[in-house]
């Protein structure tokens, strides 16, 4: 056991567990069995397990189709949450392996559910129009409008501009979609002006099309509505090469989240309309802020006067005339007072409650008659199976830390599910990437860590990196992921050609991109006219500053002479410290990092790459 | 495979051979016993609960208890006694039985009553209104040094203290201590260090018996990436060097205290430290010596609860000491510790080497399908170091104090040795006699960057990045060969040399 040389490559993790496909086939199709209420930690649970087992998709898959077409129609809904829970937060392969089922199997449920159920369904479907990695149609274009077809029947060509007839219920269900959309903005940042006058058109513009419209009206608002959700993304994906990462898809809150208090949804019955589908997709780092880009399109219609009448301005004003808006321009400020006033309620009312809890603790505790001497604490009876157990009914079923079933307590419990379920999806990219020890955090910041923290934000919840050295050892993992989804297009004709990386000699990897129909070299990088693994480069350029080449230039000269041969060779592997210069610019970077001051931190300290490849020797990140 | 039935507050324990594992499960209740009343199943190792039927695996030597409160069944399998992880043959821990007198129910009554001191203490905090019966009670939070003797279970108090402290669903973050030098906390045999704890600390092995210090690796309990302050003592004996580790005990407590003042609402949690049994055996070293370091634990943390493990006559020096100032209490020791020798003490300090640099596998018994280890999936827990070539001038190695120091004892009646002990001593890697090969080094944090900070022994307060071993030594070419952590650049430029050596 010790006799492992210095260099140690981790072996590749041993696929323990589940051996043996049937029992794991067993194991799931019996968890899947209790899926009968939309239950968030049972679907967590659940698609924490695929993402850990896909090398089983299949397995997957087929207990998923099979159960979703065996319970009665009450329970179908919540397994197609976790299809969707499973698609657009694991991905890959599992919308491979749906997508050859999920249009008969949805189209077939929508036949047989409810009409609450149904308006659910369009609900999700409209999500996958652009759930995927890229931003695209979860499970590719076919599927999508295949369905969307099957549903509201028609030409639902996202274009619009086409014939067909478009029905009020399609135009309907879109419009709940962007609105539930814009009312999370809302919640997400309460003073956005903007967010709230889109929230106030689009009910307007609902009332008018429950109302009756045209077919043109109809039209025309959908294409808007269209403009509307889609900006966003494409916004985002706008720096070449589309760097598009999985983190990417975090970002678009995929439902609409309940608000805060309420966020842990109750069972489901099966006829119950007002059940929101819980936000189990992710948590609430990620949620973005308002887009500051689609507001480009709706609110200067709205503001400006001369805009064609063709636009929801034209309709907005029609409202106007019609005299169903309030045409002072006063709404948008009361929609404001209200909105502000109800989120200050609300926050004041969490600290409420967690002092109330506090309160009630200190009682039940003082209540126990023990005193600190050698008698009370030999000869009473404790009272702790009580405070430890029955007051904590709800328990988390991955690590046993358990909760109040109040209001609170559900809160704690959700912010720790969401936890595991970023913590283990961090384990899953990183996989057998290796790890190490980090250095301990210096004096400072760890006598300070209470004032970086965000207190009160959940306890027990994992690893909460309170200082940036520690955030930036944490996010190391993520950012290795994201190198691995760097690719290079292949070149038109070369797609058979074997080409392999200069720095390891392994073969790259070809994949056909789907979504942007191109063979592309996965995990690769173009430098000087060669095309490395991105990983490889990455840690080539970092290596190069290994401790001996650095302490000598701290120590002796400011050399540029980085001499490895001091430094013998670690294997390449897993320091991920390199920026490459493909990655995306610094804004959409940060929208997806959990702690905008430690990636600032860590951009300002990292090694940058060059051009010609050559990294500045610089110290790196945690030399300070 | 094998089924334990716990009785109502009655606990499994077993002991685990080198080479051996165990995996246990707390058994799910099968659909026709899930009334209400059938459904428990809690079961706690050293007051972390286990999560219902997840599988737990246990190793390297592994000596614990499964306790429970309220009663619940408990799977066993195990692998023999081999080194071959294909052995197929089941065998079992080399002790293994059913306890049914704990001082579970004790440990308990402690834990309410410092949960009642925290309490107080927050609502002070809070500015709310104090309700008739604790008027006039102790509004401090529980600042706690557990004594006791060898083999008592300092360690298993302090843990299980600890973990039903951050069970209570309050957010209390205690700050847990450990002073023994010779067990080393989160870092290596040898440091002392503080860290607060926010999740239950898992037991899996001796070799991090406190949690885990952090990792680029992500984990599910934030008591596996925990972020220790630690300071370098570098031996396992206290008498060895009792100026040095007094003065550390001091920079730890100062730096806790200013912890403390920067975040109040933190401070409520208390904090718990655990001792090394020198400080309570009245054998070997002078109690002169003891006494000094009890009194610098107690200044340095502003300690207000002694508890002794099982030691009567040490409760009663401490009650004449203390007992003015603060309570101190005799607590029952668990009849499940077991006496440890002088080997196994020396491999548990091997295992935590290795953990520290190569994180931690232990191979799950034959059959064991998915298991988790110290609250974390397998896969993650192993690490990679890094192994680098320096030269000498890269890296400044000093010892604390002369080699071989006479015991004060020894000198001329008032002769100071003051200096002699704390001086840092440069060592020279090309000298053959430096006993640098295959030792430890603890790698320090910068000096402070202002000059004008600057003073003679600041060596002695500077905190633990990390270790080091210096693994071959390349005299004639003046350079040597060191097993880092990771692969990071060095994060200082000063080691300190103490007197724990590691081979693989």
């Amino acid at each position: 056991m010790y006799s492992q040389p210095h260099i140690n490559r981790p072996s590749p993790p041993a696929p323990v567990y589940f051996v043996d496909p049937n029992s794991f086939r067993r194991d799931y199709a019996a968890r899947l069995a209790e899926l009968t209420i939309n239950s968030r930690p049972i679907i967590q649970t659940l698609s924490m397990i695929a993402q850990e087992y896909s090398k089983w998709a299949e397995i997957v898959a087929q207990c998923l189709e099979a159960h979703i077409r065996r319970v009665p129609p009450w329970i179908k809904l919540p397994g197609f949450y976790l299809l969707d829970a499973i698609s657009k937060n694991v991905y890959d392969p599992y919308t491979r392996h749906f997508a050859p089922f999920v249009i008969g199997l949805f189209l077939e449920t929508y036949q047989q559910v409810d009409q609450a159920t149904r308006s659910k369904m369009e609900e999700m479907l409209l999500t996958w129009r652009t759930a995927s990695p890229t931003g695209k149609e979860l499970f590719g274009v076919i599927p999508q409008l295949a369905i969307e077809r099957g549903i509201w029947g028609g030409d639902s060509n996202p274009t619009g501009a086409t014939s067909g007839q478009i029905s009020r219920a399609q135009v309907l269900s879109e419009l709940e979609f962007t609105l539930s959309q814009k009312e999370r903005a809302l919640q997400s940042n309460a003073w956005d002006t903007t967010a709230q006058r889109h929230v106030q058109i689009l009910q307007q513009l609902r009332k008018l099309v429950e109302a009756g419209v045209s077919q043109d009206e109809l039209r025309q608002i959908l294409t808007q509505l269209r403009s509307l959700s889609q900006t966003p993304q494409l916004a985002a994906a706008a720096p070449p090469p589309p760097p598009t990462t999985s983190y990417q898809y975090q970002a678009q809150p995929a439902y609409p989240r309940q608000a805060t208090q309420s966020a842990f949804p109750p069972p489901v019955s099966q006829h119950s309309p007002s059940t929101t589908y819980a936000s189990y997709a992710l948590p609430s780092i990620n949620q973005p802020k308002s887009e500051p880009v689609d507001s480009a399109s709706l609110l200067s219609s709205v503001k400006s006067t001369g805009v064609p009448p063709t636009d929801i301005a034209g309709l907005y004003s029609a409202l106007l005339k019609a005299g169903i808006v309030a045409g002072t321009g006063t709404p948008v400020g009361a929609g404001a007072t209200a909105t502000s006033e109800d989120t200050v309620a609300s926050s004041t009312s969490s600290e409420n409650l967690s002092r109330d809890a506090a309160r009630a603790y200190r009682k039940s505790v003082l209540t126990q008659n023990i005193r600190l001497t050698n008698a009370d604490i030999t000869r009473k009876r404790p009272n702790i199976d009580r405070l430890l157990y029955d007051r904590l009914p709800v328990q988390c079923k991955q690590c046993g830390i358990r909760f109040s079933d109040d209001t609170l307590g559900k809160k704690e419990m959700e912010d720790h599910l969401d936890m595991h379920f970023r913590q283990n999806r961090k384990a899953n990219q990183s996989l057998g990437r290796g790890h190490s020890r980090s250095w301990f955090v210096d004096l400072d910041d760890w006598v300070h860590e209470g004032r970086v923290d965000v207190k009160g934000k959940g306890r027990a919840d994992g690893p909460r990196p309170t200082t940036n050295k520690a955030a930036l050892v944490v996010d190391a993992a993520r950012r290795d992921a994201e190198l691995r989804t760097q690719f290079v297009v292949v070149p038109s004709g070369d797609e058979a050609k074997s080409l392999s990386c200069p720095i390891c000699k392994e073969n790259l990897k070809t994949e056909f991109l789907e979504d942007d129909e191109e063979w592309v070299w996965k995990n690769a990088v173009r430098k000087d006219d060669k095309i490395y693994h991105a990983t490889c480069y990455a840690e080539a350029m970092s290596s190069k500053h290994t401790l001996a080449s650095r302490l000598r230039q701290d120590t002796t000269s400011r050399s540029r002479s980085g001499t490895p041969d001091a430094c013998r060779a670690t294997p390449p592997k897993g320091n991920p410290s390199v920026r490459s210069s493909q990655s995306r610019s610094p804004d959409s970077k940060r929208a997806t990092l959990k702690r905008k001051a430690s990636i600032d931190d860590f951009s300002r300290s990292s090694v940058k790459m060059e051009s010609n490849g050559t990294p500045p020797m610089k110290k790196m990140a945690l030399a300070a | 495979m094998k089924e334990w039935v716990l009785e109502p507050e009655t606990e499994y324990r077993f002991e685990l051979d080198p080479g051996t594992s165990l995996a246990i499960k707390v058994r799910s209740p099968t659909p026709s016993e899930l009334t209400p009343q059938l459904a428990h199943g809690q079961a706690e190792v050293f007051g972390a609960e286990l999560a219902e039927g997840k599988t737990y695996l246990f190793g390297t030597e592994c000596r614990a208890a499964v306790f429970t409160w309220q009663g619940c069944t408990l799977e066993i399998s195990a692998t023999p006694s081999s080194l071959l992880t294909t052995c197929h043959i089941t065998g079992r821990p080399s002790t293994e039985y059913v306890s049914e007198e704990t001082p579970m129910a004790a440990y308990a009554n402690v834990h309410i009553a410092f949960e009642q001191m925290r309490v107080r203490a927050l609502r002070i905090v809070h500015g709310s209104p104090a309700s008739d019966d604790d008027a006039n009670a102790n509004a401090e939070p529980p600042r706690v040094l557990v004594l006791g003797p060898e083999n008592s279970g300092k360690t298993t108090v302090c843990k299980i203290l600890t973990n039903y402290t951050v069970r209570a669903g309050q957010n209390w973050s205690p700050v847990l201590v450990n002073v023994d030098p010779s067990e080393g906390g989160w870092a290596v045999p040898g440091a002392i260090s503080a860290a607060p704890i926010r999740s239950p600390i898992a037991t899996a092995s001796p070799a991090n018996p406190l949690g885990s210090a952090v990792t680029s690796a992500p984990t599910a309990l934030s008591s596996n990436a925990l972020i220790p302050l630690s300071y370098w003592y570098g031996h396992s004996e206290t008498k060895r060097n009792p100026v040095l580790l007094d003065r550390l005990i001091r920079n730890l407590g100062e730096n806790i205290r200013e912890r403390d003042d920067d975040d109040p609402e933190a401070r409520v949690s208390g904090l718990i430290v655990d001792t090394p049994s020198s400080f309570a055996s009245s054998s070997g070293s002078a109690p002169d010596n003891r006494h000094t370091l009890i009194k610098a634990c107690v200044d340095a943390f502003r300690i207000n609860v002694i508890l002794v493990v099982g030691h009567e006559k040490l409760t009663v020096e401490m009650q004449r000491l203390f007992g003015n100032r603060f309570t101190v209490v005799k607590i029952p020791k668990s009849g499940g510790v077991v006496e440890l020798d002088h080997s196994y003490r020396e491999r548990v300090r091997k295992y935590q080497l290795h953990t520290y640099m190569y994180g931690q596998k232990i191979d799950p018994p034959p059959g064991i399908a998915s298991a988790i280890v110290g609250g974390e999936a397998v896969a993650d827990l192993v690490l990679s170091p890094s192994s680098c070539v320096l030269k000498f001038e890269d890296l400044a190695i000093y010892r604390i104090g002369a080699e071989n120091m006479a015991p004060s004892s020894a000198l001329p009646i008032g002769a100071a040795r003051m200096l002699s002990e704390m001086q840092p001593v440069l060592v020279d890697p090309a000298s053959s006699s430096s006993g640098l090969l295959n030792s430890i080094l603890a790698l320090l944090a910068p000096f402070n960057p202002d000059e004008s900070e600057r003073y003679d022994e600041e060596i002695l307060d500077l905190s633990v990045v990390g270790f080091l071993v210096v693994t071959s030594i390349d005299a004639p070419n003046r350079k040597m060969t060191i097993l880092a952590p990771n692969q990071g650049s060095l994060a200082g430029k000063t080691a300190l040399l103490g007197s724990f050596d590691w081979q693989e």
